[in-house]
């Protein structure tokens, strides 16, 4: 009997346990598919619970802290390269020689450039997010003073004589212009949009910016970028050089002999239907050259091949004796090699009808490109040594620096910074960042996604072409606002990526589950808004802000009538997400829209992400009501002053992350979405 | 010691008379020698600031010639621009002077001169509406920045950028005036005042819902010494303190606005079309006189007690010590002591020169003048003025005079 007994309890046992891990398996494959409503996803509860969880300690155990190597600077006697840590918060100094890191300083929040003072004693660190810059006295190897900036600043140059630092603000479109002498800023200039790179011409008359992204152009007409140039003595602005169907200039670099600018760009094709990618239909990389012995005349070369394109090109420096230039392509992990020479023997037997041809030749690099050299990830910011002879270049995302022999030009060797080992997220960087995954490597994310943000552009994505136009929107902090698309019919990022990600962006086939994932906990875990400069640290809003408020929660019109809850700002955009995560009709439908509702935008950090509505037809926050919403479908406006009409918008625009507000009562999750 | 005691009481009374006699007397010379003071200082006030001017420091060429007199010159040798010179029209609103660079605001667009050449700025340049009203230059991005009947405009080495009130935080479209005042741009429009901060982007407008004003049309904006003056239509005078962010107004303290009850007691009239601040003084253009205001007292002028060639005045302009007053019948300008008046012949290019100081006046006959009496606007390119009329623009250049004599005729 006892022998029967435990037969039949092991028998129930196992029968009790493939009954449970049967239909177990069943009900974790259900919940899988429905949270991410892609393809099917392969079961592992990590995907979720591990790696896409933003904070607590989960977040802690699975994510590391990087360096991410943004720019350099080489010290006046060669021995030291300064390196911008943009993650980690730090200035690193390279020993040279023996590629050992010598010492960091603690700087503000993500530092993107550094320079030297002429006599090699002071460093400048701009702190993008801190919204400063760092004096660093470098023989005592500490902070000695700050600056305050615009908001975002970037590249920076200092003058001949040393008396004067010119600051690219990106964020507040401007450069700030501070005599070193008081450290006061005495002048802000007006840029293009998105300046970012700073660089002064070889005699030092004129300081060159180069602006990322689009000046204001008509609705649906081509983008435009502009090099801000300014002059040194007057320090006015000189020349506003303009470079059509082009977009993210991050730096330029001047030919000793002072005749040409030249300017890495992105030429996005976001007129036409996106329904060829093959040579080069939806996104080409090249340079733009200003022609400043020429009366500043421009032209455009492509640094594409008919089969091959270079992503997202970032920085540029010139040989000391003018006969190539290096371009970073952060996307393609490629250093491309140019004869100058080459290209200005094009300019000069060329014709400008010649020249307007060759603009969009997939075939012209072929004349100038002498080279390109495999670096590690997301190749960024470039320096040669004093000599020349070494190009040192910031390997981003493998937290290192490549050597590479500017005469054999091959990559000799990388400096290894020291950054953590591979985790989830970083692996979801590093795809995010390359064109590996598109047709002949055309793009990368942070194409259209420049800083993780957005391009400022309208795309022709849909099915059908010139309908359904979608203005490119923002992927920071888009963690539990999920759907996805402005018809709201992506509800996971794992289902934006998937399927559809490849067969209507990227052509090839689709990322593994392993990158999918990879992809997915970057993209919401490591993406954050920078800080909202009109937003006070304390939370304290400005007389405007507070009247705005009271318009954005109002529920009586200012006659006294009720609004009705669904036309109510605060019903469709509440605390701490603003957005109610649903799809709305908010009579913003045009005729080319076959959608006719769509989903609900975040507002945080709103002020950073003109044009808007749907397909970017509102230039600013106040065209939403001002030109369009006659009949008060996109909240209750036409009643109000032009007072309250400021105000509305001086609230919308000190909205932040979403962490800073403490309403609980609005905060949702990925999961009650569904 | 006892005759000493019996003295005291007595000298103590006399003492004590004494005392009071001397201080009624001292106090009374004082008094009568305040009332004399009084009384010099108010009529210098109102007819001999020259007294104030000529001990200002005036300095030229770098050099402090603080005991030299300010001069107002005489403008001769007129230069007169319309259409046929390249303007694209003759109805010149304003002008304002850029270093070697000379704009003007017309009904057809914005015209800069520039190497003697004229060339044109219209909405196909991106200009935002061709009738422009009001120019000023940042002094410092030099940026140009552009009132308009449809929005303001600020123009930058090639670049258009436009603010309406659709697309910004501005108020009005029709704006008459715009000033920069550091980082700030402040504009004068037909919905009130609006004011742009050019770091962080942000607008406050002012209107009768928020600031001491009767109507929300305003004609000029000007600043100085830390306060902005906004001519408001109908509402006088509106100061806005930019540290305090407090207003006070001026109006007509007679509340008989067509009559000057009380002369200097006030702006001399609610209806004003301009204001002009310089040298510590705002200067108050209205259809009804002018104003002085040195921050104390005020002073009225009127064409029939003064050198002004006429109460209806469309702008003025505030140079060092002197203003410049575009009136529908010419243009006056004042130092505080003489009047000088350029009036056009009808039916000739010539003109008459009319100079009053005091009861003294002095006309001459030129062969040149401005091109037309209806006078909008003027500014100063070092000895070159430059005046803006609805008949074209003129340019004029100052007689040579020593400084230390009156101009000659």
């Amino acid at each position: 009997m006892k022998k029967r007994k435990k037969i039949f309890l092991i028998a129930s046992i196992l029968l009790l346990i493939g009954f449970v891990g049967f239909h177990g398996r069943k009900i974790a494959t259900d919940h899988v598919q429905y949270m991410t409503a892609g393809e099917p996803h392969t079961l592992n509860c990590f995907s979720c619970h591990a790696y896409i969880v933003r904070n607590g300690p989960i977040a802690k155990m699975v994510k590391e802290q990087y360096l991410s190597p943004m720019n350099m600077a080489v010290s006046s006697d060669g021995s030291i390269l300064y390196v911008t840590a943009q993650e980690g918060n730090k200035l690193l100094a390279v020993n040279t020689t023996n590629h050992q890191i010598e010492y960091s300083i603690n700087v503000g929040e993500r530092p993107h450039t550094v320079v030297l003072s002429k006599n090699g004693k002071t460093a400048y660190v701009s702190n993008q997010w801190s919204y400063n810059i760092f004096i660093i006295d470098l023989d005592k190897r500490q902070v000695t003073d700050t600056l305050i900036t615009g908001t975002g600043p970037a590249g920076m140059a200092i003058s001949e004589n040393n008396d004067y630092l010119y600051v690219a603000n990106t964020y507040s479109s401007d450069i700030s212009i501070f005599d070193l002498n008081s450290k006061q800023e005495i002048r802000r200039l007006s840029a293009g949009k998105d300046p970012c790179g700073v660089t002064i011409s070889p005699d030092g008359n004129s300081v060159f910016v180069s602006n990322r992204l689009s000046n204001k152009v008509p609705f649906r007409s081509t983008p435009k970028s502009e090099i801000t140039i300014f002059g040194t003595k007057y320090q006015r602005v000189t020349h506003r050089d303009i470079f059509p169907s082009a977009t993210i200039q991050e730096n330029t670099a001047i030919t000793p002999s002072g005749d040409l600018a030249i300017v890495p760009q992105v030429r996005p094709k976001n007129l036409i239907p996106t329904a060829q990618v093959e040579q080069g239909w939806m996104m080409n990389h090249g340079i733009g050259i200003i022609d400043l012995k020429n009366d500043h005349k421009k032209i455009q070369l492509l640094t594409d091949e008919p089969n091959a394109f270079y992503a997202d090109p970032y920085d540029i420096v010139i040989s000391p004796d003018g006969k190539k230039a290096f371009i970073s392509h952060s996307g393609a992990d490629v250093i491309t090699v140019l004869d100058i020479d080459a290209i200005r023997n094009i300019i000069t037997t060329s014709t400008d009808e010649q020249l307007e041809m060759y603009s969009n030749h997939l075939g012209i690099s072929s004349q100038f490109v002498i080279a390109r050299i495999h670096t590690g990830a997301n190749p960024k910011g470039l320096v040669l040594s004093l000599d020349g002879k070494i190009l040192y270049v910031a390997e981003r995302l493998d937290d290192k620096i490549a050597i590479i022999d500017t005469k054999t030009l091959k990559k000799l060797e990388s400096i290894d910074l020291g950054g953590p080992g591979m985790t989830v997220s970083r692996f979801g960087q590093q795809l995010f960042h390359s064109s590996g995954h598109t047709f002949q490597g055309q793009y990368s994310c942070l194409t259209c996604h420049p800083d993780s943000h957005q391009d400022g552009l309208t795309w022709d994505m849909g099915p059908d072409s010139g309908r359904d136009l979608a203005n490119t929107q923002t992927l920071l902090e888009i963690d539990q606002t999920s759907p996805f698309k402005w018809n709201g019919k992506n509800v996971s990022v794992f289902m934006q990526d998937g399927m559809r990600f490849s067969k209507f962006l990227t052509r090839t086939e689709v990322f593994n589950q392993k990158e999918l994932d990879a992809l997915v906990s970057y993209i919401l875990t490591e993406l954050d808004l920078p800080p909202n400069p009109y937003r006070d640290p304390s939370g304290k809003l400005t007389n405007a802000q507070q009247r705005g408020k009271i318009i954005y929660e109002r529920t009586e019109t200012n006659c006294g009538r009720v609004i009705p809850v669904m036309d109510r700002c605060v019903t469709c955009h509440p605390a701490p997400l603003y957005t109610d995560r649903r799809q709305d009709d908010v009579g913003t439908r045009k005729a080319a829209d076959d959608d006719e509702v769509f989903d609900t935008p975040s507002l945080n950090n709103t002020f950073d992400s003109p044009p808007y509505l749907h397909d970017g037809s509102a230039f600013s926050l106040e065209e939403i009501w001002t030109k369009f919403n006659d009949h008060d479908e996109h909240g209750y406006a036409n009643d109000m002053t032009k007072d309250q009409l400021n105000d509305l918008v001086e609230y919308l625009k000190s909205l932040g992350s979403s962490e800073l507000y403490t309403d609980t009562e609005h905060k949702t999750t990925e999961a009650s979405s569904h | 010691m006892k005759n000493m005691k019996n003295l005291l009481p007595n000298i103590s009374a006399k003492l004590t008379v004494s005392l009071f006699l001397i201080g009624g007397m001292i106090f009374g010379l004082s008094w009568i020698m305040k009332s004399s003071t009084d009384k010099n200082v108010e009529e210098s006030n109102k007819a001999n600031t020259a007294v104030n001017v000529e001990t200002e420091s005036v300095k030229t060429d770098g050099e402090d010639k603080s005991k030299e007199a300010y001069v107002m010159p005489v403008y001769d040798n007129w230069e007169t621009f319309t259409t046929k010179d390249g303007l694209p029209s003759d109805k010149a609103f304003c002008v304002r002077v850029d270093g070697d660079r000379v704009w003007v605001g017309t009904k057809a667009g914005l015209a800069l001169y520039e190497n003697n050449t004229w060339r044109t700025f219209t909405e196909e340049d991106g200009l935002v509406h061709h009738g422009v009203l009001g120019i000023d230059i940042s002094p410092v991005t030099g940026d140009v920045w552009v009132a308009t009947l449809g929005g303001l405009s600020k123009y930058s080495a090639g670049k258009f950028d436009n603010y309406t009130q659709f697309n910004s935080g501005m108020l009005n479209d029709v704006i008459y005036q715009v000033t920069c005042v550091g980082k700030d741009v402040w504009m004068a429009t037909g919905g009130g005042a609006g004011k742009l901060d050019t770091y962080t982007g942000e607008w406050e407008i002012f209107n009768e819902q928020n600031a001491p004003m009767h109507e929300p049309w305003t004609y000029g904006v000007t600043a100085g010494d830390g306060k902005v003056y906004i001519a408001a239509w109908g509402g006088g005078v509106i100061e806005y303190n930019s540290s305090t962010k407090s207003y006070r107004d001026y109006v007509d303290p007679d509340g008989q606005m067509e009559l000057d009850v009380f002369p200097d007691d006030g702006v001399v009239h609610d209806i004003t079309s301009g204001v002009s601040f310089a040298d510590h003084i705002l200067w108050v253009a209205t259809y009804f006189g002018l104003s002085r205001y040195d921050g104390l007292h005020w002073n009225g002028y009127f064409d029939h007690d003064s050198g002004l060639i006429s109460n209806f005045i469309n702008f003025v302009h505030a140079n060092g010590p002197a203003a410049w007053m575009c009136t529908d019948k010419g243009m006056s300008s004042f130092d505080g002591k003489r009047w000088i008046t350029y009036t056009k012949n009808e039916n000739s290019a010539g003109g008459e020169v009319i100079i009053t100081e005091g009861d003294k006046v002095i006309k001459e006959k030129v062969a040149t003048s401005i091109s037309h009496n209806f006078v909008l606007g003027v500014d100063f390119q070092d000895d070159v003025i430059w005046v803006a009329t609805s008949k074209g623009v003129s340019r004029g250049v100052a007689r040579k005079t020593n400084s230390s004599t009156k101009p000659q005729l």
